[in-house]
C-alpha cells in the first residue's frame, strides 16, 4: 500500500492505494472523477488523457504513485464554472461528439495539441490525435472542431 | 464534455461487491473440474460462482428471434447455450465463473487462483472448415455445424434465367470478422432489493425493450421485477442490444449475496464477448444478356454464427440478404441462400448494417466485375438496368417492397459532385508520379425500420416550469434524440426546443410505453412519428380548451407560432399560457400519447470514392468521398451527416485494415487489444462530401428513411471497387477485405511478376 498526494483541479488530496493502482483508478475510484474514462488494456485509445504538470498524458499509462506531488487537471476541472473552455465550446459547436465517451480524452489531448500547436495544419490535427480513439463521429467533425478551437483562442 | 456524463461503471452504489469473470482461454475443450478452492480462500473474496452452482438456478438457455423456416421447411437448431460453462468450452472468452470480493483487485487477483483442467479438443475456426466433411462437430445434433439453411427467391427459374443466360459473372468475396469495438466497455452494476423484489439493472444497453425480454427469458425472473436504470451509453452499433450471460450472474449473485455487485469489462473482454459482426463468405452470380441487361441473380452465402446464436445474429443474417436480393436493379429473378455456420469463435450478431453492407458489396462488386467482363462502362450498365423512378412502390425478385427512390438522380449527382468525368486525367498524374489512382462507385438501397415489438410509443408530459417532457422507452447512445426528438415536437407546437426534454424510460417502472430498441436505423421514423402525432394531438387539445379560455367558437380559433388566436383579431393566448392554468403532471389536460405501428422504409445511396495507391508501400490514400443518399426527409441535417461520418468511416476501417482473427488451427483469436486490431484514426478519411437527395418516404408522417447505416452499406463496395479500378493496369480483378499494405503489396508484386512472364 502506498500513501499517494496531489493537486487535482486546483484542490490538494491524498489516498492510500496499492502500489498497483494505476492513476486513471486513483482519478475515478478515489477521488470519484469519473469524467475520465477506461476504454482500452493497451494504452491505444486515449480516453484517460489527463493534463499532469502541464502536459496532456494517458493516465492509464502510469501508476498513482508516480504522479505523487504532481498538478493533475482533469475533464472536470477544464471549464471556469459556467464558462467552457474554447476546446469545449468548439466541440458543441462543430457536434464533433455522439456518444461521448472518447470525449473527455479527445478534449484533453486537444487542448494539449493546441498548448504546443496554437495553429496547427490539418495534418498536425491528425498527428497530434492519433492517439485517441473515436467509433462514433469518424473524427471529421472533431478536426473541425480543434480548428475552431485554435480561432476562438486566437482571440 | 465536462465530465459529468455517467456510464455505466461510473456509478456505484453503497455496500457494492466487484466482479471479475474468468473465461474459457482456449476455443474448444472438456472442462473435467473446475477448482475455485483457492480463490474462494482468498482475501476479500465473498463469492466464486461457478457452473456447476448455477447448475439448479432454473437458467434456460437463450432463444433466437427467426422463427420462420429455411430451405425445406426446416426449423433453426438452436445450440444450448449454458450461462456458465459447466463441462464444456466452446469459444475463446466463453464465460466459466464469476468472481466476488470487496475489491476489483481482490477479485481478479482470485481468478487467477482458479484451476480448470482442460482437456483440449480439436477446433474450427472459420465457416469454410466447418463446413467440410470430417470437421469437428461441436453438437451431437448439428450435421456439418450448419443450424440453419435458409433460402429465398425462385431457385428453378433463376437456374433457367443463368442457363440462357448470354454472359455470367462470377465472384467469391468474404466479409471478414468485424470487433465493433464501441469505445466504452461492457460493464454492469447488478443490484437486488429483497423488499420491493426487484432487481436494478445498470449497464451498456440500446433499449429496455431489446434487453428486458432475453435477461426475463433467461434467468427466469419476471419482467416487471427488473428495472434497466435510463443512463449514458457509450455507442453500441448493434452489438449492446441484446442480453448477456453476464447479467444473469450477476442478478443471480446480487440476490444470493444481498449486495449490488459491479462488473466492469476489460477491453480484452469486450474484444471476445461483443457479438463479432460481419463474418460471411459470399459467392455471387449475375447473368445478363448480350446488352448488359441482368436477367438473374443468385448468391451462396456462408455465415459464421459462432459457438452459439445471439438472439439477432440469424435474423440479420438471412431476413437482410432476402430484402435486399438484388440491389438497386431491376432484375426479375433471383436466389439466394444462406447456411449458418457454428465456429469456436466469439458469437456473431448485428454489427452496423447487419448483412446490408455484405450484400451491397458482392451485388456492387459484381456489377464492376460485368463491366468489365463485357467491356461497358460501368456507370452505364448501372444505369441500364437501374429500378426506375416511376416503378416504386417496386417488388424485387424476393417479394420485399422498396416503398420510393430515384435512383438515377442520385448517381448523376454522385458523379457530378465527385468529377467523375474528369478521373482519366487525375489518374494520368498520379501514374506519372508512379502512384495507381482508381475511382470506384456503389449504388444501393437498404430496409430501415422494421423490429420486434408491433408499434412504438411515446408520451408527451406537460411539467412545471414550462418544460415538457417527452418519454420513450429508447436509450439514445449517440444518435442525437436528445437533441432531434424534442426538435420534432417544438416544430409542430411552435415553442423553444430547449424547453422539451426526451426521456428514455423503463416502461415497466414507469409510463407503460411498448416499442423497439435503437437499432436498424429505426427509431426517428418510427418514435418520431409518433411524437409528432402526439404533438399534433398536443395541438388539437390545445384548440378546445384556448376556445374556452377565449370564450370563441373553437372554429373561430387559428394555430401558429405557438399561439391561439382569435380569427381576425389580436386576441390569443400562448401554448405555455394556456398550459399553466392547469396542474402539472400525469393529468394535465394537454398530455399526450402517440404511437406508430412497425413499418419500413428504403433509404439509398449512390456513392464514390478515389483512391491513390503507393506501389512501393501498398498504402492506400482515400483521395474523396462523395455520398449522396436519400434519406427522405430529415429533421436535423448536422445529425445526419455526423451519421454518415461515423458509418463511412466504420466501412472504411472494414476495407482498409479492420479484421478479427482467428488461428485456423486451434480457434485461438489472435487479434484481441488495439495493438492487434486496425482501428481508423483522425485523418483516415479527410475529404468526405455528404449530398442529400431526399425523395420523401410515404411510409411515415415525418416522411424519414433510416440513416444510420447508409455508410457501412455504401462504403465497403464503393472503397473497394475504387481499389480495383486503381490495380486495373496490373490486371488485378479483385482483393478481398482488409486491403492492408501487406496484401495490396504483396498482390501488386505477384502482379508485376505475372505480367513480366507473360
Amino acid at each position: 500500500m502506498a500513501k499517494v498526494g496531489m493537486k487535482v483541479n486546483g484542490k490538494q488530496v491524498s489516498g492510500d492505494v496499492e502500489d498497483r493502482t494505476l492513476l486513471v483508478d486513483f482519478i475515478r475510484d478515489t477521488l470519484a472523477l469519473t469524467g475520465t474514462h477506461i476504454g482500452c488494456d493497451t494504452s491505444q485509445c486515449g480516453a484517460c488523457t489527463i493534463h499532469l504538470n502541464g502536459r496532456a498524458v494517458k493516465s492509464c499509462t502510469m501508476l498513482a504513485a508516480q504522479a505523487e506531488g504532481a498538478d493533475i487537471l482533469t475533464i472536470e476541472g477544464l471549464a471556469q464554472g459556467d464558462k467552457l473552455h474554447p476546446v469545449q465550446q468548439a466541440f458543441t459547436e462543430c457536434h464533433a461528439l455522439q456518444c461521448g465517451f472518447c470525449t473527455p480524452g479527445m478534449i484533453m489531448a486537444s487542448v494539449g495539441l493546441l498548448k504546443d500547436t496554437p495553429k496547427p495544419t490539418d495534418d498536425e490535427i491528425y498527428h497530434g490525435l492519433e492517439g485517441n480513439l473515436c467509433r462514433c463521429t469518424g473524427y471529421i467533425n472533431i478536426v473541425k472542431a480543434v480548428k475552431r478551437a485554435s480561432q476562438l483562442m486566437a482571440g | 464534455m465536462t465530465g459529468a456524463g455517467r456510464y455505466t461503471a461510473d456509478f456505484d452504489l453503497p455496500g457494492q461487491l466487484y466482479g471479475v469473470f474468468l473465461r474459457a482461454d482456449r476455443a474448444h475443450a472438456m472442462m473435467r473440474s473446475v477448482d475455485a478452492s483457492a480463490a474462494r480462500k482468498h482475501p476479500g473474496v465473498v463469492s466464486v460462482v461457478t457452473g456447476a452452482d448455477v447448475a439448479n438456478a432454473g437458467f434456460k438457455f437463450p432463444g433466437t428471434m427467426v422463427s420462420y423456416p429455411g430451405r425445406g421447411g426446416q426449423q433453426i437448431k438452436v445450440p444450448p447455450r449454458p450461462t456458465l460453462a459447466r463441462d464444456r468450452v466452446r469459444f475463446v472468452g466463453e464465460e466459466i465463473a464469476l468472481i466476488v470480493a470487496n475489491s476489483k483487485l481482490a477479485a481478479q487477483d482470485a481468478a487467477e487462483l482458479i484451476v480448470v483442467d482442460y482437456e483440449d479438443l480439436p477446433a474450427v475456426a472459420h465457416p469454410e472448415d466447418a463446413v467440410k466433411p470430417g470437421a469437428v462437430q461441436l453438437y451431437p445434433d448439428i450435421a456439418d455445424n450448419i443450424c440453419f439453411d435458409y433460402e429465398y427467391g425462385n431457385e428453378a427459374a433463376t437456374q433457367e434465367a443463368f442457363a440462357k443466360a448470354h454472359h455470367v459473372t462470377r465472384l467469391k468475396v468474404e466479409s471478414q470478422r468485424i470487433c465493433g469495438n464501441p469505445m466504452e466497455p461492457r460493464a454492469a452494476l447488478v443490484a437486488y432489493d429483497a423488499a420491493a423484489d426487484r432487481y436494478d439493472v445498470y449497464t451498456s444497453n440500446q433499449g429496455p425493450t431489446m434487453l428486458k425480454p432475453g435477461l426475463a427469458f433467461v434467468s427466469g425472473v419476471a419482467p416487471e421485477k427488473i428495472r434497466i436504470v435510463p443512463l449514458d451509453v457509450g455507442g453500441g452499433f448493434g452489438l449492446r442490444s441484446g442480453s448477456f450471460p453476464e447479467h444473469v450472474v450477476l442478478m443471480y449473485a446480487a440476490k444470493a449475496l444481498g449486495k449490488p455487485i459491479k462488473w466492469v469489462g476489460s477491453r480484452f473482454e469486450n474484444f471476445v464477448t461483443d457479438p463479432h459482426g460481419r463474418a460471411i463468405v459470399i459467392e455471387g452470380e449475375l447473368a445478363m444478356d448480350r446488352d448488359g441487361r441482368f436477367i438473374a441473380i443468385r448468391t451462396n452465402w456462408l455465415a459464421d454464427q459462432g459457438a452459439y446464436l445471439t438472439a439477432p445474429g440469424p435474423l440479420i443474417n438471412t431476413a437482410n440478404g432476402m430484402l435486399t436480393l438484388s440491389g438497386v436493379y431491376n432484375i426479375p429473378v433471383g436466389y439466394g441462400r444462406h447456411r449458418l455456420m457454428l465456429t469456436n469463435t466469439t458469437p456473431t450478431g448485428p454489427y452496423r448494417g447487419a448483412g446490408r453492407p455484405d450484400m451491397a458489396y458482392i451485388c456492387e462488386r459484381l456489377v464492376d466485375q460485368a463491366a468489365l467482363d463485357m467491356k461497358m462502362d460501368r456507370t452505364e450498365i448501372r444505369r441500364r438496368n437501374f429500378i426506375p423512378k416511376a416503378a416504386f412502390p417496386f417488388k424485387n425478385a424476393a417479394g420485399a417492397v422498396y416503398d420510393s427512390g430515384d435512383i438515377d438522380a442520385l448517381i448523376n449527382h454522385a458523379l457530378k459532385a465527385s468529377n467523375w468525368a474528369g478521373f482519366e486525367a487525375r489518374r494520368k498524374h498520379s501514374a506519372a508520379e508512379g502512384k495507381y489512382r482508381g475511382i470506384g462507385c456503389a449504388t444501393f438501397i437498404e430496409p430501415a425500420g422494421g423490429g420486434a415489438a408491433p408499434k412504438d410509443q411515446v408520451a408527451v408530459r406537460f411539467e412545471e416550469g414550462d418544460k415538457i417532457a417527452l418519454m420513450a422507452p429508447i436509450t439514445p447512445h449517440g444518435q442525437g434524440h436528445e437533441t432531434a426528438f424534442p426538435e420534432i415536437v417544438a416544430r409542430v407546437l411552435g415553442v423553444d426546443p430547449e424547453r422539451i426534454e426526451l426521456r428514455g424510460v423503463d416502461p415497466q417502472h414507469s409510463i407503460p410505453l411498448m416499442g423497439n430498441g435503437v437499432v436498424g436505423s429505426r427509431t426517428a421514423m418510427h418514435y418520431g412519428s409518433a411524437l409528432k402525432i402526439a404533438a399534433d394531438d398536443i395541438v388539437k387539445k390545445g384548440h378546445e380548451l384556448a376556445a374556452r379560455k377565449l370564450e370563441a367558437a373553437p372554429e373561430d380559433i387559428e394555430f401558429a407560432n405557438g399561439r391561439y388566436t382569435i380569427k381576425g383579431t389580436g386576441r390569443g393566448i400562448g401554448l405555455f399560457d394556456l398550459a399553466r392554468e392547469h396542474r402539472p403532471g400525469a393529468s394535465h389536460p394537454l398530455n399526450a400519447n402517440g404511437e406508430w405501428a412497425l413499418s419500413r422504409s428504403f433509404p439509398s445511396g449512390a456513392h464514390v470514392a478515389e483512391v491513390e495507391i503507393d506501389p512501393s508501400t501498398g498504402v492506400i490514400d482515400i483521395i474523396q468521398y462523395t455520398a449522396v443518399d436519400d434519406c427522405g426527409d430529415i429533421v436535423n441535417h448536422t445529425i445526419v451527416e455526423g451519421q454518415l461520418h461515423g458509418s463511412v468511416l466504420q466501412g472504411v476501417g472494414q476495407v482498409l485494415g479492420e479484421i478479427g482473427v482467428y488461428d485456423r488451427s486451434n480457434g485461438q483469436f489472435l487479434t484481441g487489444t488495439f495493438m492487434d486490431y486496425y482501428m481508423p484514426r483522425a485523418g483516415l478519411v479527410r475529404n468526405l462530401q455528404g449530398h442529400e437527395l431526399n425523395v420523401r418516404s410515404p411510409t411515415n408522417p415525418l416522411g424519414l428513411k433510416g440513416v444510420g447505416e447508409a455508410g457501412t452499406t455504401g462504403s465497403l463496395p464503393t472503397v473497394v471497387n475504387a481499389i480495383v479500378d486503381a490495380l486495373k493496369p496490373l490486371g488485378i480483378q479483385h482483393i478481398d477485405m482488409p486491403c492492408t499494405p501487406a496484401r495490396v503489396w504483396e498482390a501488386i508484386q505477384a502482379a508485376r511478376k505475372t505480367q513480366l512472364i507473360s
